[in-house]
């Protein structure tokens, strides 16, 4: 896989959990080398100025994967 | 006390007594903040991760959070927090070298901004000329709100996964050209 799309993977903010709950690292995170991993930093800031415009209440993917857990964790 | 501070103690009030909704507008206004301190460690963990662990840390401690008096009290926690979870993962993956860089570096103060509306307008009426297939794996993504995996995604579009990553890449850079004709620069608009 190419970097551009381990980037493109890295950029979701789907992210696996650990058996103790923690939030763990994208496999493709760890295929990208140091250069690779801050152009992944900086398209994840361009998407989520994106998803807050687009989503109708300005929450990105990251606060709603953390909504999600907080009220599954209820 | 200041008006603004005012708001911030009773947002605060509202997010420690469980508030979802509270917390949901808070984490949206810091989201951007909390990214940019992390910068530094981005070639060193996930900064997705520690976003997202930071996030869920702030909501347990919010019950017990003391407000110090001072503007953005909650966002300054965050930040220092955010500090110790992406020092804790650079300790787990053994990132020895790149601790030692990192451990006393000064954490930045990022300012969170306002909503603007112009842009808003802009990224939306974009979006609306966006080519199906791009626009089509850009909206899964923003529908399954970070619940699915992008081959899961992809699946539900007919789309290999490569496919679908090529299509939500595809989808960004249309996207950014069509503002760059309207004279905004994404990349400028989520950095400082």
């Amino acid at each position: 896989m190419t970097d551009e799309l381990l980037i493109e993977q890295v950029v979701s903010a789907h992210r696996e959990r650990s058996l103790d709950g923690a939030v763990k690292s994208h496999p493709a995170w760890h295929d990208l080398d140091e250069a690779g991993r801050e152009r992944a930093f900086a398209a994840a800031l361009e998407q989520r100025a994106l998803e807050a415009a687009l989503a109708k209440d300005g929450v990105t993917t990251t606060v709603a994967a953390v909504l999600r857990r907080i009220t599954q964790g209820r | 006390m200041s008006e603004a501070l005012t708001d911030e103690r009773t947002e605060l009030a509202a997010i420690a007594r469980g508030d979802v909704d509270a917390f949901a507008r808070w984490a949206s206004a810091v989201e951007r903040s909390l990214r940019l301190s992390l910068q530094r460690f981005a070639a060193s963990v996930d900064v997705e991760v520690v976003v997202q662990e930071t996030l869920l840390r702030v909501w347990q401690v919010a019950p017990r959070f003391v407000h110090d008096g001072r503007p953005r009290a909650l966002l300054r926690f965050a930040t220092t927090a955010a500090h110790h979870v992406a020092l804790g993962e650079l300790r787990r993956l053994g990132t020895t070298g790149a601790l030692v860089a990192l451990e006393d570096a000064p954490e930045p103060a990022v300012d969170p901004r306002p909503p603007d509306p112009h842009l808003r307008q802009a990224i939306v009426g974009c979006h609306e000329k966006l080519p199906d297939k791009p626009k089509a794996a850009l909206a899964a993504r923003l529908h399954s709100r970070g619940a699915e995996d992008d081959a899961a995604l992809g699946q539900t579009l007919g789309m290999s996964l490569n496919t679908f990553l090529q299509n939500v890449t595809r989808a960004r850079a249309a996207l950014k050209a069509c503002l760059e004709k309207l004279g905004i620069d994404v990349s400028a608009e989520a950095l400082p």
